[in-house]
């Protein structure tokens, strides 16, 4: 610890802190603009300047590590006028009029902190040049005269997302923020995560969707949980009078850590699905609005004489974005209490139902936490695209890379982390397993084993020689790649549905041993991580919702979709059943074949929890009030059990963790 | 004109075709080399390039050997850096060496990786060092065939790999952290120190980062010794220093001297004087970089210590010299421009102040300025003095302020001419 006085106050702070952060932690506020909490200190901006007594000169707060017994004043005459004097010069710099935007009022540290200093007008001449204002984005606009070129966004860029698309053309005061090679921002490489925006202190990075839509002090803050895909990123739900104006990275989430993909960040609000208001009874042919009572007594009468009838009697299929509470009393209904064989979710365990068997075989869970993505020197990516899904999984691994992590990626199929992987391994479709057995042997027998093997004798038959005739890897590179995996302190194994997707679970297999072999699994903790499907695959595989469905000669089909969109499988299939039931958000091609639909809470006005694919449950919060004739999942779950005279139990805890985990359940 | 009886750095000029490597060994080139790997430990060349007094002759003036002895032990790799982009107005001597003399920087080279432990150096030059840095690589290739370079150099365990690398022109580069991004091929601009090169350097790893000129003075320290070398020079400021002279001088170009060797000596003697007679009034001892001495500085001794007392500093030591025809503003409104163009545009203070200060030059120039306007360039400079990221904002308000100090009459004269323009 060192100890230093800060205005007066004398505060102890580990090692390493900077000044800045040490002026904070003793709840002194200094003004900053290029400093970012979760960015690496710049020191461009100069705004944070302090007087440190014995230094001749202003030194940043931001960038200068506290030493012991140092003295700081940060708010004195000399501190003000340089900081003005800053200000000056970026007020003056380009178009900062602030009447004329749309993010002052309250929403622009630039303008905040010239409030702060008093600031009044500015001596120098304004710079009268416009600029350029891209508007080539599908979700952001980049206007460069709002611009401080403090490069925040640059930075997040690279530094959280990995991405490199935004940098800097030219120098001084002709500096410009660029996508690529200075193309229009919509035809660049970005990924639209949107880091950028969220971290733009001005007006110079805005979203389409939300930037006229008023001030940040008149809306609300949810934090909740992303349920765009199993990864479970920690949300900011920004809202006002009902409406869903923005979505945010929860900084203090610890599964994403601020950062959000396209999906999570700006997809989910552009959803123009028409909404259920109602209930829906068909009647002569169509639907009809109904009333509650008719509409569960309906679905009620049909249901109940199919109770414990196997083949002719109901099928019941659930989304696997609905909340873990919803999941549980939906398996309840249908699976223990009416005895129906075929209840599952739309997704068929498509992602979860292999690896539940191998952690069955193994009795124990083999999956560990994404936290080891973050701190890995290397990852081998196999049968998954984190570009594509898992984004922020992928970001986590592509910001790793100019750290000197190492990318693995084996996909017989175009992959977009194959042009950033070390060893693109394309092995031939259908030979995942001889590759990884070949890796093996030659792990083995280059002596870099950190475990035993168990299936020596049958590696014998796997020498890369071998194995390179079979997948068209080269016998070098098939070393190599061991030589890499296995000499590397803290390996990750990324799986996904290329592995999953299989019939019998021999890849998997190989590749626990394999990840066992260079010491990613041991029996405490494991570098395994699985993808899963949708944001409660891991769920609904623990309430045994997994397997593969079939409508035929059900009397019956009851889908709680939730928000979801079924699929077009899924329509084909329930084609020609006698009734359908839908519990459902929005209208779909689903509903249009429904005999009644429920019409239930979309995602943002829903509480409820969620486990994500490494084992994590966490909450998602209501932001949104829903409609008035717009019940919770679990609502029209029990209020059908009731109707049906079946009674659930409503601890949902207990048995989420009954059946063999795949991964540790953490709350 | 010289007072040495031979060149110490620019031995081309005594030896024709030094630059071959024939040439150079059968001159003793290569000596210390052999004399290092042989005789000596790492350690005890850093000991004799610390006993020398050698300071860096990149501007700044630090002892070389004290900063090789910053190196950690326990760290490898260690990477050696030159720098050779040099970029200064009126700097022109690591050019004529790398050109005249390659052998003997390579020379330096060597010895410096040897003493801190380095097995591999980057050569980084100007973008306009195409031309100087095709020579240089015949030299590398040279001393790679005949065993002063590569793998087990001289039979002994030392191996060293050298690299050359030219950047894209940017005055930034030249500043040792924005040197050491550009060549990992990142932007060239400055990074945060502490941590210093010598801990955290090119890739992360600690890194020597010298100047040219400075690495070609190690050979003949180590081969005759420091007490040698500290026979040229003063106490403080020992060896001898390329001085570049330019400007209004009758023979402009680069001279040899000893350090602590007055002005007038360099200037006239060498330069032969100002042409036609005229007087000088005023000089710039390190390009654009250094505070303006006025004319009636002759007889300055051009040592470290000494010209830093006159109010200016001895930097990389390019004189540019101005006759009483230049008007001050012109000259010190070109040296504003050059700093605004050549600001990375990182922090504030340095990318908006020297827009602005050449913008309130643009008024004087155009006849439009106002009564407050010299004053107000004072502030501008008064605010960014050490509110700047690098020195390249602060080198910035040198030609102002010193301008300003010794030659305010001409910018009154501008003031009053208000409205006029010229």
């Amino acid at each position: 610890m060192v100890s230093l006085t800060i205005d007066d106050v004398k505060i102890e702070v580990p090692e390493g802190t900077t000044v800045l952060q040490a002026a904070r932690m003793s709840g002194v506020e200094i003004p900053t603009l290029c400093d970012y909490p979760h960015l690496t200190p710049y020191g461009g901006c100069r705004l944070c300047v302090v007087e440190v007594e014995g230094a001749r000169l202003l030194q940043p707060s931001c960038t200068l590590p506290v030493s012991k017994g140092m003295v700081v004043h940060t708010n004195t005459a000399r501190v003000r006028e340089a900081r003005k004097f800053v200000l000056t010069l970026l007020f003056s710099e380009r178009n900062h009029f602030c009447m004329y935007c749309q993010v002052s009022g309250g929403d622009c540290e630039l303008q905040n902190a010239a409030y702060e200093q008093d600031m009044t007008h500015w001596p120098f001449q304004p710079n009268w040049d416009p600029y350029l204002v891209d508007a080539s984005h599908q979700h952001l606009v980049l206007d460069h005269n709002r611009c401080i070129l403090c490069r925040r966004c640059v930075r997040a860029c690279g530094e959280l997302v990995g991405n490199f698309t935004l940098g800097v053309k030219d120098r001084g005061p002709e500096s410009i923020i660029i996508a690529d090679l200075d193309v229009p921002w919509g035809e660049s490489t970005c990924v639209s995560c949107g880091t950028c925006v969220q971290v733009c202190p001005t007006g110079a990075i805005i979203d389409r969707r939300s930037a006229y839509l008023g001030h940040e002090a008149d809306v609300e803050r949810t934090r909740s949980v992303c349920i765009g895909c199993s990864v479970g990123c920690g949300v900011e739900l920004i809202t006002r009078d009902n409406r869903l104006l923005r979505i945010d990275g929860d900084w203090d989430a610890p599964v994403n850590e601020g950062i959000l993909c396209q999906i999570g960040r700006f997809l989910a609000l552009d959803d123009e699905r028409e909404r259920i208001v109602t209930p829906l009874v068909r009647r002569n042919g169509t639907l009809k609005a109904a009333t509650w009572e008719d509409a569960l007594d309906y679905v009620a009468g049909r249901l109940k004489p199919l109770a414990g009838k196997k083949g002719d009697g109901i099928a019941a299929l659930a989304s696997t974005r609905l909340p873990v509470e919803s999941l549980y009393l939906f398996k309840q209904l249908f699976a223990d209490k009416l005895n129906s064989e075929m209840v599952t979710s739309i997704e068929e365990g498509v992602t979860t139902a292999l690896s539940g068997k191998v952690a069955q075989e193994l009795g124990r869970p083999f999956e560990g936490s994404l936290e080891r993505l973050k701190s890995a020197d290397c990852v081998v990516a196999i049968g998954v695209d984190l570009a594509e899904n898992h984004q922020v999984a992928g970001f986590f691994v592509k910001r790793a890379l100019p750290n000197g992590t190492k990318l693995v990626v084996i996909d017989p199929y175009d992959n977009q982390l194959h042009e950033l992987a070390h060893y693109a391994l394309q092995p031939q479709a259908g030979t995942d397993y001889e590759l990884l057995l070949g890796l093996m042997s030659a792990i083995v027998k280059s002596g870099l084993s950190r475990d035993e093997p168990t299936n020596l004798s049958e590696l014998a038959g796997y020498d890369p020689q071998v194995v390179s005739q079979v997948t068209g890897i080269s016998a070098d590179t098939i070393r190599a790649v061991a030589r890499l995996i296995a000499s590397s302190q803290r390996p990750v194994f990324v799986y996904g549905k290329g592995v999953t997707r299989a019939s019998s679970p021999e890849v998997l297999s190989a590749l626990i041993e394999l990840a066992r072999l260079v010491g990613a699994l041991t029996p405490d903790q494991s570098a395994i991580i699985g993808t899963k499907g949708q944001a409660n695959s891991l769920a609904a595989y623990m309430y045994g919702l997994d397997k593969p469905f079939e409508v035929d000669g059900h009397q019956a089909v009851y889908l709680a979709l939730g928000d979801d969109e079924p699929s077009r499988r899924l329509i084909k299939r329930l084609k020609g059943a006698p009734f359908i039931a839908v519990q459902a958000s929005y209208l779909s091609p689903a509903t249009e074949m429904a005999d009644v639909v429920l019409p239930v809470e979309m995602w943002a006005e829903q509480d409820g929890y969620y486990l994500n694919l490494a084992g994590k449950l966490q909450k998602a919060h209501r932001a949104l009030v829903p409609p008035q004739e717009v019940r919770s999942n679990v609502g029209v779950l029990k209020a059908l059990a009731a109707r049906l005279g079946v009674e659930l139990e409503a601890d949902w805890r207990k048995s989420l963790k009954k059946r063999a985990p795949i991964n540790p359940v953490v709350e | 004109m010289s007072l040495l009886q031979e060149h110490v750095l620019l031995r081309h000029r005594d030896i024709p075709n030094i630059r071959d490597i024939h040439v150079y060994t059968a001159h003793g080139g290569y000596d210390a080399l052999r004399k290092a790997l042989n005789e000596m430990q790492p350690g005890e060349v850093t000991d004799v390039v610390k006993a020398s007094g050698l300071r860096g002759r990149g501007g700044a003036g630090f002892p070389a050997g004290v900063k090789w002895s910053f190196i950690p032990k326990d760290v490898k790799p260690v990477y050696i850096v030159v720098n050779a982009d040099e970029s200064e107005p009126g700097t022109f001597k690591d050019r004529e060496l790398i050109e005249g003399n390659p052998h003997q920087v390579l020379e330096g080279i060597a010895l410096c990786a040897y003493a801190v432990g380095a097995e591999a150096a980057y050569i980084y030059g100007r973008g306009e060092f195409r031309g100087p840095f095709r020579g240089l690589q015949q030299a590398i290739d040279q001393a790679y065939e005949q065993g002063f370079l590569g793998e087990n150099i001289l039979g002994t365990d030392f191996s060293l790999d050298v690299y050359t690398h030219l950047g894209a022109g940017a005055y930034i580069c030249g500043e040792e952290t924005a040197l050491l991004s550009s060549l990992e091929g990142k932007l060239g601009q400055p990074r945060n120190r502490p941590p210093f090169p010598a801990q955290v350097g090119l890739y992360g790893k600690p890194t020597v980062v010298n100047n040219v000129e400075t690495l070609t003075n190690v050979p003949p320290i180590v081969r005759h010794g420091a007490e040698w070398y500290r026979q040229f020079g003063t106490e403080k400021s020992t060896g001898t220093k390329i001085f570049c002279l330019s400007g209004h001088v009758v023979r402009p170009g680069n001279y040899e001297l000893p350090l602590g060797t007055p002005l007038r000596y360099l200037i006239e003697e060498c330069g032969g004087g100002v042409p036609g007679g005229r007087k000088v009034k005023a000089i710039l001892p390190a390009g654009a970089s250094a505070p303006i001495l006025p004319g009636d500085k002759l007889d300055l001794p051009l040592d470290y210590e000494s010209v830093q007392a006159a109010g200016s500093m001895l930097g990389s030591a390019s004189f540019i010299v101005m006759d009483e025809t230049v008007d001050m503003v012109w000259a010190a409104s070109k040296m504003v421009h050059f700093f605004k163009h050549e600001s990375c545009g990182k922090c504030s203070p340095c990318r908006e102040g020297t827009y602005w200060m050449e913008d309130v030059y643009h008024r004087l120039r155009d006849g439009h300025a106002r009564p407050d306007d010299v004053d107000l360039l004072l502030s501008i400079a008064d605010q960014m003095d050490g509110n700047c990221f690098c020195l390249l904002g602060e080198f910035s308000l040198s030609p102002v302020r010193s301008s300003i100090r010794h030659f305010r009459e001409e910018y009154e004269m501008r003031v009053k001419r208000m409205g006029i323009g010229d």
